[in-house]
């Protein structure tokens, strides 16, 4: 026998209470592993290879406001504006769904293509969309969502613009952060909506990441005191401000955290004092038969850590096989896309069980150590 | 059995032929005072006592007589309010808790008497786990835990858990336990308090053995005249003090 032996025997000692323990942590763990994963995926929006060379200009006063398209020569001749091209939320209702989880976007596919750097689409297919005026290139996880093919049509109820669009797939994207949206020419929704002059943002490319600052300097400074004055920012910015939309979201998850690591910590601590207590016994005589305070230390503190740490790992891995494994598109309908479970989540995660275990371990070695052999043997069985 | 200083005499216990050797437990106004709420409670009132090597010394007197209390401090589980204990010349009372701790593992073997042993480790298992804390390796802690075993005439159950052994096997690991380190003094509170008349007769057996075939120091706590008669010499207690 060694130690450890002893350790794990004793940990193991009563099965249901170890097992209902494990249990315990690791579903609590899982559920801190999925939290702090929706926090995430809530408010750091994934990033894409080129984000940082692309800018959206708006207007200055609201996102819902339009801005005027005689804009585009203006910002095209802006040094270091490698590509631009008006980029209009449509906003539609696909197939009358209540909720529909993809973004359409009105563009203009000649000037959209360079700022296209991560998709991938066959040239043949983004030729045939940019000829047809009616027709649109769609994501492929909405294109697998949907088991649609090219030819098919897709229809959408205009429920921000008065007027329905009905399109036909020419091409298909893949390869983006996020391949779900749909794009369809600029003109088009022009055409639909009777106004030819105006767009709802500004979608650009910059030549460097060095240039960005400068161009979003000159483009809102290019439109000062005009009757449409701008704001332009980085494409990590424009998201980051929806994400500020959710600051209440994000402190409530943080508040749930919490509960969950206050509950762990409950849970942890009872039971660490439940299986001390009742070898109040037993620590007497060891200590009687020549063991120390710190070695009845290291036998609880090592007891409690092992059982936290194992629920930790079985929870956190539960978690990661679930959401790696598990289609969190279809499973949420489209509204997570990524539900990433980093190294960084599982490391935090592991890092509260194992500190809760040590920390649950405390009070009941601290009253061992306090404990005299005397009062220690005289405890009832 | 008093001499002149107070102190009880293991020699005239013992018979008085025995040549005098340097007692192996020197007590010398040992005082226990317990604080009960507001008052205090004399458990030891300067209790002094030598104890030769190899004596098997049985402790009696009534319940709250103090007999226990004097076996706790002699054995280094309690501390007294004033007074000295020294085994083997070592003054017990000058020991800081981490060394007395050692001094346990080293010097002295428990035998409770509800055996005490842990219920989820074999009777082997149980009677190494003060081979643990020595820098003996497996092997040689594997041959001291069997010849203690053997020597209490379990060798044959050494992988059984306490559950599956009877009352007088479980006592006859835990005097196993107390012996595989090798002490000088054996310490038995109560041992067959809890066994039958053939069980407390065979434990009392193997402790009077230890103290006459092995030259162990027995000292051992009981109300039963029959068990008392194992040991070579009786100390009763009353109300603190030894009155015979």
């Amino acid at each position: 026998m060694t130690p450890w032996t002893f350790i794990l025997k004793n940990a193991l000692r009563n099965p249901r209470r170890s097992l209902l323990t494990v249990s315990s942590v690791a579903v609590s763990a899982a559920l801190l592993t999925s939290m702090m994963t929706l926090q995430r995926e809530l408010t750091v929006p994934p990033e894409s290879e080129g984000a940082s060379l692309r800018i959206i200009a708006r207007n200055k006063v609201s996102l819902v406001q339009p801005l005027p398209a005689r804009q585009l020569p203006e910002i095209e001749r802006i040094p270091g504006v490698v590509a631009v091209t008006p980029f209009t939320y449509f906003g539609g209702q696909y197939n009358d769904e209540e909720f529909t989880s993809f973004a359409q976007f009105a563009v203009e596919p000649r000037r959209f293509r360079s700022l296209l750097v991560e998709g991938r689409v066959s040239d043949g297919d983004y030729d045939a969309w940019e000829k047809d005026r009616t027709s649109c290139m769609v994501g492929r996880d909405t294109m697998k969502r949907y088991e649609l093919k090219v030819g098919d049509r897709m229809r959408f109820r205009g429920t921000f613009y008065p007027c329905d669009l009905d399109l036909k797939i020419a091409a298909v994207f893949e390869g983006t952060v996020d391949d779900r949206g749909v794009f369809f020419h600029h003109k088009l929704l022009d055409e639909l909506t009777g106004d030819l002059g105006t767009v709802g943002t500004w979608y650009l490319r910059v030549e460097s990441a060095e240039k960005v600052p400068e161009v979003i300097s000159r483009i809102d400074g290019q439109f000062a005191n005009t009757a449409a004055e701008v704001r332009a920012e980085s494409e990590r910015a424009f998201q980051m401000g929806f994400v500020g939309m959710l600051g209440n979201v994000s402190a409530l998850i943080r508040t749930v955290n919490g509960v969950i690591v206050f509950t762990l910590a409950l849970v942890s601590a009872s039971t660490m004092s439940m299986a001390v207590r009742e070898r109040f016994r037993e620590m007497a005589v060891l200590k009687a038969l020549g063991y120390k305070r710190r070695d009845l230390l290291g036998f609880i503190l090592a007891e409690g850590f092992g059982l936290s740490v194992l629920g930790g790992a079985l929870g956190i891995g539960g978690a990661w096989a679930a959401w790696t494994l598990l289609d969190i598109q279809k499973l949420t309908g489209g509204i997570f896309i990524v539900f990433e479970v980093t190294p960084r989540i599982m490391a935090s995660a592991g890092l509260v069980a194992a500190v809760l275990g040590v920390v649950s371990s405390l009070a009941p070695a601290i009253s061992v150590g306090r404990m005299s052999v005397v009062s220690g043997l005289k405890t009832l069985d | 059995m008093s001499d002149g200083d107070g102190t009880t005499n293991a020699g005239m216990a013992g018979g008085g032929s025995r040549p005098e050797a340097a007692p192996i437990v020197r007590v010398r106004s040992l005082s226990k005072v317990y604080r009960q709420g507001d008052i205090d409670v004399t458990a030891l009132n300067s209790v002094s006592v030598d104890i030769q090597p190899g004596e098997f010394v049985v402790l009696m007197g009534p319940s709250g007589s103090g007999k226990s209390t004097l076996l706790h401090i002699v054995a280094g589980i309690d501390r007294p309010t004033s007074g000295e204990v020294e085994v083997q010349g070592i003054n017990v009372g000058n020991l800081d808790e981490s060394d007395l701790a050692e001094w346990r593992n080293q010097y002295v073997g428990f035998v409770f008497q509800s055996f005490n042993l842990i219920p989820v480790l074999t009777a082997a298992e149980n009677v190494e786990l003060p081979l643990l804390l020595t820098r003996l390796g497996r092997s040689q802690r594997r041959a001291q835990v069997r010849a203690a075993l053997e020597l209490v005439g379990l060798g044959d159950r050494m992988h059984h858990r306490p559950d599956q052994l009877s009352g007088g096997q479980q006592q006859r690991v835990a005097i196993a336990r107390a012996l595989v380190t090798d002490p000088v003094l054996v310490v038995a509170d109560e041992p067959t308090g809890n066994l039958d008349a053939k069980s407390a007769s065979d434990v009392l057996g193997i402790l009077s053995s230890l103290a006459r075939d092995a030259g162990k120091t027995v000292i051992m706590v009981t109300h039963d005249p029959k068990a008392a008669a194992f040991g070579t010499r009786s100390l009763h207690l009353e109300k603190g003090e030894i009155v015979s």
